[in-house]
């Protein structure tokens, strides 16, 4: 019931705001592995003025390791925001296995952006996790992008991570960054 | 970068998202920077860096520095007032002077003083030193007091409206502040409208509850005039009090909607203590003492004074006429709007109050209600940046007076240190009893639970040194109290616990609590441990929580745990219909036409027959539901889509009879019985396919063949299956009187109308029979008759029996509460008031409107006025410079030759222009 209308901007930064990453896709960009453009999605953000999914990465994930964070785990931190639409793991395009992240759908735009304040940020399964709001699960999108079938960021990660499969692939492979 | 997110990252690993366009900054070469800018080289990074270093240095050829204009550096330092309070009042004088002296700037004497106003509504613990600013620049030029006035007369009579009453209070607050600025008596006269008004709300409604509120923000804003640079207000305030006294110490009927620890016995830690009559009682006592009102921090000290003691121009005796101001006029409408979010008695709870040593104030210093009072409203303002609240509430000595708080993390063992007559105030226990007062509160939090969880967890990671140990006494305070807290907050402390640790390596000394590990199951401490238990494998998993409980504990956490895919009893041979429930289990998963199972669900409900079964269909849907389960076990989406897979024979079943429903219900909690979080999802998706009721579900919870002797009310995962299983039924009760409130402001067609009063009368019905059935299923249990039934069903000791009967009184005082409340909401008299609230909003809005509109046509006006004298003046210009031109052309015959002389002069004089 409360009206929508504001003095000024707050005192204080907004912790429900989509993160750069978002914002940068309304940019056109050059993708460095084929030099394609990539078209401008300028309605962006009115996609995320409603949006109900999240991005949520850094999660355990099933790489060289022995576990990952289940459906369960996920669901459960995450439904102290709100019912829970629906909840999209991300794979590993080659092996089917959860890779580290996942999009979950809440029924409603608030649910998502409390999300957003009160979860992202916060650790699920001992890891902090990050949450973004995203314009909307698409099928395919589940599957990691990076070249060995994970997450980009698994393969160029320089640090040891336990949690996610030791060092980045590419490092695993060579001694020194593949750019 | 990320400007979105603050600057505290605990762990900088956080910061690497896969965000390709600008990972080369931050991955390469910056090893556990945590950010920082400092990844120099990276691919793209030094384009860009290139562009970056082009903007700021072609200014500076220009030799123009850039300089932060003034409004923006006084933006700055005003949102940071309060952080230094050692040079508070220099830093506010100093402000206030250069707000006045810039006054002209229209970036200054509009924005900012709209950022001033917004500091008032969003960080309420910095409105005496906001104030004192504005008073500084009220002594220098009374512009600045007159101009914010006006601006904040808008905003409040906004609130009002809206019935948005905490930032009415808010800036109700600002203007006793200022009290000794204004004409006459200032706010006093508000005071007593408002006490009329709440004193008509009252005899309109013995349950009426906004008139207490009305109360509550007179006697909380009192205390801030008080201590002003007023004087001579002690009997207005006195003749105040007598008045108030009337409606603050009444009982109220809706008192018991609000209480935390209704059971009675001798480890009942207090009973419903209204925060309102607390408010009176404490200021009554502080008129008596001369309104010392030692907490609120003194940031204006009038200027006669300081210039008696530094200011050498000053002239002794000169006095210093202070500009006073009319107090806005602000109408309150009659009946008042009953506010944004419906309101219960309010009331007091507190973890550290009234101990030996005063960790926080007692509840009988105003100091109580005055610091929790800010703080509360803090935290529940500014939700949407937890760190933010975090550190205000770390910080919190910065903004009382000094002496208020012990130095931060003085330890609660070192207070009985403190000399007599010093305060053993300590900031973090303040803090965090306010946290939980609003986590726990009744009937509801005004945010999500897990946003307070959320700046508990940012608190402790900000100073876990001082946070933690209060927090360890929070916890053992609630635990200890734990029987005698209502369900509801009782739960919540649970939920809290287990997330909270789950954020801290799940470490807590358990050992302290050994003793209840082998207390009987329906003791409410053991049903604790299990229930927290159970919360942190659902958040973890069974291996690493074993791993962080004493071993005592090891034989409260069942084999079936540890398993990642329960069994599926039919592949056990002794198992009636395990041939069958084998058979339907292969089929499934072959995705067999649902023709061909049905066969085998004949052959079980056939056998059944034979065996004399009443129900034959009870273990046919067994079977069925059972392998639905097994084949789903391996994640949510999996059971999901099996469900869906098999919705049709499933809604048909669940059609069939109530009993069938609620052997669906009982099949996938048996599957699930180890890990019951898991069935408590599933059920919730059931409710959502309408395989099963609501009814059903409540039936089947709460009903003798699952309670038997009533033990399973101490379930944790049993309370939280009927409690979301309600939150729906009330949701949906809410979205549609939402959608009344929209069709009045709408103007909708009437039939529309009628349809939705229709709905809500339908919808009303059944939730009041389905709450009715919730209290009739408990009766047996409460009753004192019922102990037969216990002991027949053979609870084991008469001290059980208490248990089972406490846990079923706490369980119906949770859902009597709740259909309470509900009807606070849907009832046709809540339902009219709520119309009412929406037509005072829709007023507010035409008067809006039409001012905007009138503004939008003075600028039309403003603009066309401007454009009609450019258009005037490019036309005179323009009739010049034909004038020009024909002499020119007059001339041009003997002036050629020394034109192209002119030009080349020009050009140079561009170059060196550029």
């Amino acid at each position: 019931m409360s009206l929508a209308y504001s003095y000024s901007t707050s005192t204080v930064d907004r912790l429900d705001k989509a993160s750069s990453y978002i914002a940068s896709k309304r940019r056109p960009r050059r993708d460095e592995r084929d030099g394609e453009e990539r078209p401008p999605t300028p309605e962006v953000e009115d996609k995320l003025r409603d949006a109900t999914t999240l991005y949520v990465g850094n999660l355990h994930g099933l790489i060289s390791q022995s576990f990952y964070t289940t459906e369960e785990q996920i669901h459960e931190l995450f439904s102290k925001c709100g019912e829970i639409k629906r909840l999209v793991m991300g794979l590993d395009r080659f092996q089917k296995t959860p890779c580290g992240f996942c999009f979950v759908e809440y029924y409603n735009h608030q649910d998502a952006l409390d999300c957003m304040k009160y979860v992202g940020g916060t650790k699920l399964d001992e890891r902090i996790i990050r949450t973004d709001l995203d314009e909307g699960f698409v099928e395919g999108r589940q599957y990691g992008r990076g070249k060995s079938g994970g997450q980009v960021r698994d393969e160029y990660r320089e640090e040891y991570d336990p949690g996610r499969g030791g060092y980045g692939r590419v490092y695993e492979e060579t001694s020194g960054p593949k750019y | 970068m990320d400007s979105a997110l603050p600057d505290h990252r605990p762990d900088h690993r956080r910061d690497y998202g896969n965000r390709r366009d600008n990972g080369g900054r931050r991955n390469y070469n910056n090893h556990g920077g945590g950010g920082g800018g400092g990844g120099r080289g990276g691919g793209n990074n030094r384009k860009r860096r290139s562009r970056e270093d082009d903007d700021e240095e072609r200014p500076q050829r220009k030799n123009h520095r850039y300089e932060e204009p003034i409004a923006s550096q006084l933006r700055r330092s005003i949102l940071a007032i309060s952080e230094q309070p050692a040079t508070v009042i220099d830093s506010a004088k100093r402000l206030g002077k250069q707000i006045a002296d810039n006054f002209a700037d229209d970036q200054v004497n509009g924005p900012l003083l709209d950022t001033v106003l917004e500091l008032i509504c969003e960080q309420p613990l910095k409105i005496p030193h906001v104030s004192a600013v504005i008073l500084y620049a009220n002594d220098v030029n009374g512009a600045v007091t007159a101009e914010i006035i006006t601006r904040s007369q808008e905003r409040i009579q906004d609130a009002v409206h809206e019935g948005n009453w905490r930032e009415f209070k808010l800036l109700m607050r600002f203007y006793a502040c200022l009290q000794g600025v204004f004409e006459g008596d200032g706010v006093f006269p508000l005071f007593d409208e408002l006490f009329d008004r709440a004193a008509d709300q009252q005899t309109a409604s013995p349950e009426d509850v906004v008139g207490l509120e009305l109360i509550k923000i007179i006697l909380l804003t009192l205390p801030y005039a008080m201590a002003s640079s007023a004087t001579n207000l002690d009997a207005k305030a006195r003749e105040l009090l007598e008045k108030t006294d009337i409606i603050a110490s009444v009982q109220h009927p809706l008192e018991h909607l609000s209480e935390s620890y209704p059971i009675e016995g001798d480890g009942r830690p207090f009973g419903f203590q209204s925060a309102l009559n607390l408010l009176q009682q404490q200021l009554v006592t502080e008129a008596e003492t001369g309104w010392k009102l030692a907490c609120i921090p003194r940031v204006y000290v009038p200027t006669t004074s300081v210039k008696d003691e530094g200011d050498t121009d000053a002239m002794a005796g000169l006095e210093i006429t202070v500009t006073k101001h009319e107090f806005p006029v602000i109408t309150i409408p009659s009946p008042v709007h009953t506010g944004t979010r419906p309101l219960y008695p309010e009331a007091y709870f507190t973890i550290y109050g009234d101990q030996e040593i005063e960790s926080v104030p007692r509840s009988s210093d105003i100091a109580a209600s005055l610091i929790r009072d800010a703080t509360v409203d803090t935290i529940n303002i500014l939700d949407f940046n937890r760190h933010a609240v975090a550190k205000f509430l770390i910080e919190l000595d910065c903004f009382f007076a000094p002496g208020t708080f012990v130095p931060r993390s003085t330890g609660f063992d070192k207070l009985k240190d403190v000399p007599e007559g010093e305060t053993t105030w300590k900031t973090e226990d303040m803090a965090i009893d306010a946290m939980f007062s609003q986590m726990l509160r009744l009937p509801s939090a005004e945010h999500k639970l897990v946003y307070y969880h959320a700046v508990i967890t940012e608190a402790c990671k900000l100073a876990p040194g001082a946070i933690a140990p209060t927090l360890g006494r929070a916890i053992r305070f609630l635990y200890r109290h734990v029987d005698y807290m209502d369900l509801e907050p009782a739960y919540r402390f649970l939920d809290w616990f287990t997330h909270h640790l789950s954020n801290f390596d799940f470490r807590w000394k358990w050992t302290e609590w050994t003793e209840d590990v082998d207390a009987s199951p329906v003791n409410p401490k053991h049903a604790f441990i299990l229930g927290a238990i159970d919360k942190e494998i659902r958040l973890s998993f069974t291996k690493r929580i074993r791993e962080t409980l004493p071993p005592d504990y090891h034989k409260l956490i069942a084999e079936g745990k540890l398993k990642d895919t329960p069994d599926f009893k039919y592949s056990n041979e002794s198992t009636p219909y395990s041939v069958e429930g084998r058979q339907i289990h292969s089929m499934l998963r072959k995705k067999v036409p649902e023709t061909e199972i049905q066969v085998i669900i004949d052959i079980i409900q056939k056998q059944a027959t034979e065996q004399g079964v009443n129900e034959p269909l009870i273990p046919s849907t067994d079977a069925y539901m059972t392998a639905v389960c097994y084949i789903g076990s391996k994640s949510l989406s999996h059971v999901l889509s099996c469900i869906d897979r098999c919705k049709e024979r499933l809604l048909v079943i669940g059609a069939q009879s109530e009993a069938a429903r609620r052997q669906i219900i009982q099949s996938v909690v048996d599957y699930w019985k180890d890990l019951p979080g898991t069935a408590v999802n599933i059920v919730d998706k059931l409710l959502n396919f309408t395989i099963v009721t609501p009814e059903s579900v409540v039936q089947w919870c709460l009903g003798q063949a699952s309670l038997g002797s009533g033990a399973p009310l101490a379930d944790t995962w049993r309370f939280e299956m009927v409690a979301a299983t309600m939150g729906k039924i009330t949701n949906r009760m809410r979205q549609i009187v939402a959608a009344r409130v929209q069709a009045l402001r709408m103007d909708a067609p009437a039939e529309q109308v009628a349809m939705l009063d229709d709905t809500i009368a339908k919808e009303r019905e059944s939730m009041r029979a389905l709450f009715g059935l919730i209290q009739d299923l408990l009766a047996p249990y409460t009753d004192s008759s019922g102990n037969t039934l216990m002991e027949d069903a053979g609870a084991s000791s008469s001290e059980d029996v208490e248990f089972v009967k406490a846990w079923a009184y706490r369980w119906s005082m949770v859902f009597s509460r709740k259909a309470a409340v509900e009807e606070t909401v849907a009832s046709d008299g809540a339902l009219q008031i709520t119309l009412a609230n929406a037509k005072l909003e829709m007023e507010r809005e035409a008067v809006r409107r039409k001012k905007a509109d009138e503004e939008r046509a003075k600028r039309r006006a403003a603009a066309e006025e401007r454009r009609k004298v450019e258009e005037e003046e490019r036309v005179k210009k323009e009739a010049e410079e034909e004038e020009e031109r024909q002499k020119l052309a007059a001339s041009n015959g003997n002036g050629a030759a020394n034109g192209g002389a002119d030009q080349d002069q020009l050009d140079e004089a561009d170059d060196v222009d550029i």
